[in-house]
């Protein structure tokens, strides 16, 4: 308990922390904005073209933003220590060193999951607010219909969070752990998407971007992204990405000279 | 605290460092090559060597940073890893640098003090005993090294721990910051504190240290009082530079 006090001053009392969880946060301006865009350019077009006219899903397109904001912030929790030096003060007056990161998992982790489910909500109920019965009512339908992707993608972001901390731990590199988590979302979902079958719908199904809807059973058609999983393995597959590098780091963390 | 049938009695703080027979190697290196030596209480501990003799390796393997290859250092009787409260029997400045310089002076000594169960309270008594009262709320990332020393010094003395021990702490600090140093090392070990000081000022050393272990290639050199080695010797660096003659090698073949 000592030690989470500790690790939740230490998170806010850096600026960085404040301006990721702030940027992360105007993900809803963002959608908002797109959303002014989208209605101003569908009230604009020709009546015969707008019964055709489609809008992405603005919150699962723009929860990549997050993603990424609360997948540096995992990082840096750790790698800010190993570039300062400050972790062989904090492993001194920790000897156990695991609760260190275990703290700082509780921490990041809960602030992914608040950040998630504020931003997809959020952005869900502002486009939803703008665009209105538009676009062939994408927007217009109920929203418990709605929430269970809601909530699926908002568990992407502490996903995002605790994997970044878990990198970090590993690579002890702020540079390393962000270039793999870009590449993750970006890089790697394109080059998939570019080889052939089977193996790009069997790996664009592991992707974590495809994850939130085959946890709600749903597909990913349409995308470069697979389909294959069941819920419960896509549920697996989510919690994998977060758990395997953190696990793997905590048994590195307590063997390891620091 | 540890306190035994014996010691001396409450008030006065006590603490020691044993260590055994303390090998650290490196692939083939030996950075510490079966090193023992006792850091008493009520004593400043000068713990001197050429650069890369193994001085930082030991105080790492002593804090349990580093695992010993063989032997084991013992603070208060225990193996450092096993202490569930550190900072209460061991403070260290090891590296005044390892601060995130976003962080207020405050705010950085409070981060670790929590981690110990240490309150705020005691968080503003050493920035006042280090002298930084005045500049508690600055980001550390504008302090210069002097301040970040008595920033560490400050961390150091959080848990009001019997066994202290510094890495070069005089580095950076004006004749103000350097006798402050002197005197607040002699007063804490005047309290009952083992005192483990490390550092390459020879002058600076005979006047704080009253004990003095001397290691070369990892190995002992002397371990001797600073009146016994400057009695054989013209001074401390006299003495310093005659023992360590055959040990100052770098990466060199033993």
């Amino acid at each position: 308990m000592s030690v989470l006090t500790s690790e939740w001053l230490k998170i806010r009392s850096v600026r960085s922390t404040h301006l990721i969880l702030g940027l992360g946060l105007g993900t809803v301006l963002l959608g908002f904005a797109l959303a002014v865009m989208a209605a101003g350019m569908y009230d604009a077009a020709p009546p015969e073209k707008q019964p055709g006219a489609r809008v992405a899903n603005l919150e699962e397109v723009l929860v990549i933003v997050p993603q990424l904001c609360l997948g540096i912030l995992g990082t840096l929790a750790i790698t800010s220590e190993y570039a300062t030096g400050l972790i062989r003060t904090s492993a001194t007056i920790v000897p156990r060193r695991w609760p260190i990161l275990a703290a700082k998992a509780a921490i990041v982790g809960a602030l992914g999951l608040a950040v998630g489910l504020l931003t997809t909500f959020g952005t869900y109920v502002v486009t939803r607010g703008v665009l209105g019965d538009r676009f062939s009512g994408a927007y217009a339908g109920a929203f418990t219909d709605r929430l269970p992707l809601l909530i699926a993608l908002g568990l992407t972001v502490p996903t995002f969070a605790l994997l970044g901390l878990g990198l970090g731990a590993l690579l002890r590199s702020s540079a390393g752990a962000i270039a793999i988590i870009v590449g993750l979302v970006y890089v790697i979902p394109m080059v998939i998407g570019n080889i052939p079958e089977p193996w790009s719908e069997r790996l664009g199904s592991v992707m974590i971007g495809a994850l939130p809807r085959q946890l709600i059973g749903g597909s990913n058609a349409s995308s470069v992204y697979g389909s294959l999983l069941p819920p419960a393995l896509a549920a697996a597959c989510l919690v994998a990405y977060a758990a395997v590098p953190l696990l793997a780091a905590t048994w590195l963390i307590r063997r390891k000279d620091i | 605290m540890v306190r035994r049938a014996g010691d001396p009695p409450p008030g006065i703080l006590y603490g020691v460092i044993e260590l055994h027979h303390l090998t650290k190697s490196y692939g083939s290196t030996l950075a510490v090559d079966d090193l023992s030596f006792k850091v008493e209480p009520g004593h400043v501990t000068g713990f001197l060597g050429p650069n890369g003799a193994g001085k930082s390796t030991t105080l790492r393997l002593i804090l349990g940073l580093d695992a010993p290859t063989s032997g084991q250092a013992l603070v208060n009787g225990r193996r450092y890893t096993s202490l569930r409260r550190p900072m209460r029997e061991v403070g260290a400045l090891l590296d005044a640098g390892a601060v995130h310089g976003g962080r207020s002076a405050y705010d950085h000594l409070l981060c670790l003090a929590r981690s110990n169960d240490i309150g705020p309270r005691r968080v503003s008594e050493v920035l006042d005993q280090a002298g930084l009262a005045g500049v508690a709320r600055k980001r550390v990332g504008g302090f210069s090294l002097g301040m970040r020393q008595r920033l560490g010094i400050a961390a150091a003395l959080l848990g009001d721990p019997g066994v202290l021990m510094f890495d070069e702490p005089v580095n950076g600090l004006d004749p103000d910051g350097v006798r402050w140093i002197r005197e607040l090392m002699r007063s804490l070990a005047a309290q009952g504190r083992a005192i483990l000081l490390s550092s390459h000022l020879m002058s600076e050393m005979a006047l704080t240290a009253d004990r003095i272990v001397i290691v070369g290639c990892g190995r002992l050199v002397a371990e001797a009082t600073v009146t016994e080695l400057t009695t054989r010797y013209p001074s401390l660096e006299d003495a310093y530079l005659a023992l360590t003659s055959g040990s100052v090698q770098y990466g060199g073949a033993r």
